[in-house]
């Protein structure tokens, strides 16, 4: 037997060395094909429309929940049309792939792997892949590119926040594009159960104080009658995190003056870890109590975002803190248990110091990279220009004024009336999706803007806000007015560069023992004080060394 | 010579299995370069940096490294034995049945768990071991007065958890392999037994179990090809920071570092590494039974 | 006469107790989730559903199902499993035999089962495997789904266990008729290995159905995707952290009903499989008649 193993040994040896040939050529010929386009791409000229039409490749990482009709997909659509009829160019799909389970990024990578060929645009929304694409130098300085050819109006929505573009700096080069988003997406404030509140007699929380007031009363004398244990007076959760985006408890830590698991500005005008300032102890003083009086769910713990939304849809929650546009999904559906429910925004309470925070939100979701081999970069901007003077800036009477696609993402009735999007004869369908760049064009603060319209009293009259009236649940107008009233508690997350040789090494056991100590302590099975332990221990192996890269980073970009 | 001559049909039967393993195994092996490299997709294997054991030592050389790897070792030990004597019992038990409709209804209810997936088995779990009024404490409460169980946040059950609703999960289906070994007994020696006046239990001792333990070994032996896989799906859907400390393993933690971040080097490596010690192991395991019992397991 | 004792009649009730109880174990989540698939997104969100639908609703189902990818997507599966499941059992079958012969017999065969083995343990990772499947151009091909996994090593081991169950004196027999190994194997172990076959079989099944990811990575659009991974993208998993938002999308969506009635869909088929099966585990049928 023991020949036979060696055998086999050897066999195994012989596979690994002509794979590793087999496997070599591939990537020589990607990498002269770079070498030889990176020249050729000279002299083209930036036109409103390509006559012979041009053609920009691509790959789409398609969302699941993105509906076609008509017999159309991804690769050919209503919206790949368009852009040949209107803007003579023509989008060419090397490859598309349903983008669950992470599966974007992994073919992405693994197309790379395997030498076959890269799209001249692809939009990423994973930031470590985007890191990677922008590190395999088959991208080009899209910055210069983006001076030169975008319109005013693109340019402008980009100044709104010029930091967007800092994660993608390398060299002073600007390597990829910002895909802009709303700003204050994911910024929440408290919905409570106003109905609650009203039978009680109690006006809405301003402060920690009479919050715990208000979470007593729901708790032990229930409007609805609710035994004291079937009451969660606020829904929140921490099985992955704290700061997140629906039963987020960071606020409770911003009441006190830090956000958890980000990098705020601290003291010294330095960024530090929020999780590991001393105000993170009141804050976990305080859940602890909460914890023992039953104000926050008993598994807590093991609560997702979506769980915690269970128990407020089921009509026995009373406080959950959220976005601003939930009073369309999930909040709707809570009449539907409990007739006489009724959801209201409120503003943040604030600490014994007058304090209040939450994170902030970044006005970007990912990026767009421009390779080094395409012949016509100018034409993406063709594109996109469009699109920022279009759809994003669209006025009342241009082309897109009801929507994108008729019949697809709207339609009207025979008096020219637009029809709600269920209505839509063969089904609504989002086809702003099927655009070069996922969501058209955004300017980040005109969403909140048509909102707060809205919330005066306006009537809508331009896209967005026609679209916001239609289409999102009834009170966010009033969610978006309350989450402005306190514009500037926001804590943005300052640390959006690359991940640091520490972090890649370190970072995921400080992230271990930050979860489990945090969690100990609000479950009682640590004292407080091990707090100071946890602190010292996260700096010690290698959070330290972290806060060093990080400030490293930050310092190298406000003297630039 | 003359062995190739009388052979030849026998080695030609496994030319179209070789060919396969070649091509879609042997071949791909190549990438195990992979595990001593800072991977990186763009550069290939060619190009991309040599880095000795570092992808290792990322394993090795983290305060929780030994936790992690005993965390995996218990979990999947205590699986890999349990999934093979739930079933092997459950087989025994079936076999006892004369009413054929009884017995086939059985058997496919209890197949039927291994088609949910954890997410959703997760989100059941969650609610029948809830401390707060979920379904298993209740019972425990009102019938033996214990104080509700954390079990998904008390790092003295999670194991326990795991295993048990891993086994609840599984036993079903890993009947089927068992049961098949059953179909394969000759009935023949049912009857002889009984004209001998032997018990049923003598007849299941001396007949229905011997019967079975050669393909119990095979598949207690193959499953150790998966000692370090203690189950990702399960463990990622219901692990929280309350149980990091027993319930984290090897998979979960490649999955945050290496899967996430596109560090294929340190999955290759990580991969490499459990590969080595479960071959060590079925080759003692191997060892063990070709000794002990004379029986090449494969 | 031994089922006629008092003791083993008491036996027989406890353990029909015993088996109804687990039975019950088993099927009581299911029926939940069954409960779930077929209740309104508003009560399956609020986690009011225990064992019945709560406000009765075909919306999940509706959803999955009027997705025009889904029928081809079923064709694609049924293809795959078919030819895979047969491919799967025919290599088994072919190489399970001389790897049952004893090392003094065909000697050799101790070098193939450890090579057999070896590739069971040890794997390259996707990124060669992916590399190779588009050298042979399989890439976007109907065959990446069958072909790559064809070779199950696992059940090969198997079947070639069971194989050493089956009496020597039958392939003796076979022998001095003047029969070659390829008759022996096809006329007199095929018949009697059926329920081993089944057994392979079940496991091919439902293997190559419930196989979604190879669809996801290597098909280049959903329209060629097998129903798993079909159904693997019709949910969808809310990571707000990085999405962009669009509460139309929300409101047409409860991911709790779409995942549940995903089960049945997506299972369904493979439980119908089973039973078909099951009457080859008929104990000692085949056995028993080969014998006479």
């Amino acid at each position: 037997m023991k020949a036979y193993t060696k055998k086999l040994t050897a066999l195994a040896f012989s596979m690994v060395m002509v794979s590793a040939l087999f496997t070599g050529c591939s990537d020589d010929k990607g990498a002269t094909e770079a070498a030889k386009t990176a020249s050729t791409n000279t002299g083209n000229v930036y036109k409103e429309k390509y006559d012979p039409p041009v053609t920009i490749s691509t790959v789409w990482g398609v969302d699941p929940e993105l509906k076609f009709k008509n017999g159309e997909n991804i690769e050919n659509n209503v919206a790949t049309k368009w852009a040949k009829d209107t803007l003579g160019i023509d989008i060419k799909s090397l490859w598309s792939v349903t983008d669950t389970n992470n599966a974007f990024a992994t073919k992405l990578r693994l197309s790379m792997a395997s030498g076959q060929q890269m799209p001249d645009v692809v939009t990423v929304g994973d930031a470590q892949l985007a890191q990677d694409l922008i590190d395999s130098g088959m991208f080009q300085d899209a910055g210069a590119l983006f001076d030169k050819y975008a319109s005013d109006t693109w340019k402008k929505a980009m100044a709104q926040d010029p930091n967007v573009w800092n994660t993608y700096m390398r060299d002073g080069k600007r390597m990829g594009i910002p895909v802009l988003d709303y700003a204050y997406n994911h910024d929440y404030i408290l919905w409570i159960r106003q109905d609650w509140l009203d039978k009680l007699g109690l006006a809405a929380p301003k402060t920690i104080d009479e919050l715990e007031k208000v979470m007593e009363a729901f708790k032990n004398n229930n409007p609805d009658g609710l035994k004291p244990e079937d009451v969660i007076p606020l829904s929140i959760g921490f099985k992955t995190t704290m700061n997140t985006w629906m039963g987020d408890p960071s606020w409770i830590f911003g009441a006190y003056g830090t956000i958890p698991q980000q990098w705020n500005k601290g003291a010294d005008g330095k960024l530090e870890y929020g999780s590991i300032n001393p105000a993170m102890k009141q804050g976990l003083v305080k859940l602890n109590e909460w914890y023992n009086k039953g104000f926050i769910p008993k598994e807590a713990a093991l609560w997702d975002e979506n769980k915690t939304s269970e128990p407020a849809v089921a009509g026995k929650a009373g406080i959950l803190p959220g976005p601003y546009w939930m009073s369309g999904w999930p909040l709707s559906d809570t009449v539907k248990n409990v007739k006489s429910a009724v959801w209201k925004p409120i503003a943040l309470p604030t600490g014994p110091d007058g304090k209040a925070g939450r994170h902030g939100t970044q006005f970007t979701n990912g990026v767009t990279l421009i390779s080094t081999q395409m012949e016509h970069p100018e034409a993406f901007f063709t594109y996109q220009n469009y699109m920022f003077k279009n759809l994003a800036d669209s006025q009342p009477g241009g082309v897109f004024d009801n929507g994108l696609f008729k019949g697809y993402d709207y339609d009207m009735d025979a008096s020219g009336k637009a029809l709600r999007y269920e209505d839509i004869p063969g089904g609504y369908v989002n086809s702003i999706r099927y655009l070069l760049v996922r969501d058209g064009a955004r300017i980040p603060d005109a969403q909140m803007k048509a909102l707060l319209n809205l919330a005066d009293g306006k009537e809508a009259t331009t896209r967005l806000e026609k679209e916001v009236k239609l289409n999102y649940g009834l009170d966010t107008p009033a969610a978006a007015k309350v989450l402005m009233s306190q514009e500037g508690i926001a804590y943005p997350n300052l640390y959006t560069g690359p991940t640091t040789t520490t972090m890649k090494s370190k970072m995921d056991y400080l992230n271990k023992i930050e979860n489990q100590s945090l969690n100990e302590i609000i479950y009682g099975k640590q004292p407080a004080d091990s707090f100071d332990k946890f602190v010292e221990s996260w700096k010690s192996s290698g959070g330290d060394q972290i806060t060093k890269e990080v400030n490293d980073w930050y310092s190298q970009l406000n003297t630039k | 010579m003359k062995h190739l001559k009388r052979n030849w049909p026998l080695h030609l039967m496994l030319v179209p299995s070789l060919i396969f393993l070649i091509v879609f195994s042997l071949v791909p092996m190549g990438g195990i370069v992979m595990a001593f490299q800072n991977y990186k997709p763009f550069l290939g294997f060619t190009k991309s940096a040599w880095v000795g054991l570092d992808n290792f030592r990322a394993l090795f050389e983290r305060q929780d490294s030994i936790e992690v790897i005993w965390n995996t070792l218990i979990i999947s030990g205590l699986k890999i034995i349990f999934n093979l004597l739930a079933p092997f019992t459950f087989a025994l038990l079936l076999n006892e049945v004369r009413k054929a409709f009884f017995k086939r209804f059985v058997q496919t209810l209890v197949y039927l768990p291994h088609f949910l997936s954890w997410v959703i088995l997760g989100g059941i779990l969650l609610d029948v071991l809830s401390t707060d009024g979920g379904f298993v404490n209740q019972i425990l409460t009102s019938l033996f007065g214990i104080k509700p169980i954390f079990f998904l946040g008390d790092n003295n059950w999670f194991r326990f958890t795991v295993i048990v609703s891993d086994v609840w999960k599984e036993f079903g289906f890993g009947t089927i392999v068992f049961l098949a070994a059953l179909a394969n007994v000759n009935p023949s020696l049912y009857e002889a037994a009984e004209i001998d006046g032997a018990s049923r239990w003598k007849q299941t001792l001396h007949i229905t179990i011997p019967s079975m333990l050669p393909i119990a070994v095979v598949v207690g032996t193959l499953a150790l090809g998966n000692i370090l896989n203690a189950g990702f799906d399960q463990i990622f859907n219901l692990y929280n920071p309350l149980v990091y400390q027993k319930g984290d393993i090897i998979d979960t933690f490649v999955y945050r570092t290496a899967i996430l971040n596109g560090e294929m080097g340190l999955g290759t490596a990580i991969g490499l590494f459990k590969s080595v010690i479960s071959m060590v192991l079925i080759l003692v395991s191997y060892r063990l039974a070709y000794k002990l019992a004379n029986y090449r397991i494969f | 006469m031994y089922h006629k004792t008092k003791a083993y009649r008491l036996f027989s009730v406890i353990n029909t107790i015993v088996l109804i109880i687990l039975s019950l174990l088993c099927i009581i989540p299911l029926i939940h989730v069954l409960a779930v698939s077929f209740s309104s997104k508003a009560a399956a969100d609020a986690n009011l559903v225990s064992l019945w639908p709560v406000n009765f609703s075909l919306e999940a189902y509706k959803k999955t199902i009027d997705n025009p990818v889904f029928l081809h997507s079923i064709w694609v599966s049924v293809k795959r499993t078919v030819i895979g499941t047969g491919l799967t059992l025919l290599l088994s079958f072919m190489a399970a035999y001389p790897l049952s012969k004893e090392n003094s017999v065909f000697k050799g065969r101790n070098f193939y089962s450890w090579l057999f083995v070896f590739t069971m343990i040890f794997s390259g990772g996707l990124v060669p495997f992916y590399i190779v499947i588009q050298k042979l151009h399989l890439m976007d091909s109907f065959w990446v789904l069958v072909l790559p996994g064809a070779v199950n090593v696992y059940l090969t081991i198997l079947l070639m266990n069971f194989f050493r169950g089956i009496p020597k004196e039958l392939e003796e027999a076979a022998f001095i008729d003047g029969a070659g190994h390829f008759r022996t194997l096809f006329s007199i172990f095929l018949p009697v290995s059926l329920p081993s076959i089944a057994t392979l079989a079940l496991f091919s099944v439902v293997f190559h159905w419930n196989s979604w990811f190879d669809g996801l990575l290597y098909m280049n659009n959903s329209k060629s995707f097998p129903l798993a991974t079909f159904l693997q993208t019709v949910i969808v998993q809310k990571d707000m952290s990085s999405m962009s938002i669009n509460p139309k999308e929300f409101e047409l969506l409860s991911q709790k009903t779409v995942n549940a009635a995903q089960i049945f869909i997506g299972a369904l088929p493979v439980l119908l499989v089973y039973p078909f099966l099951q009457k080859y585990f008929v104990k000692g049928l085949v056995m028993g008649s080969v014998k006479e």
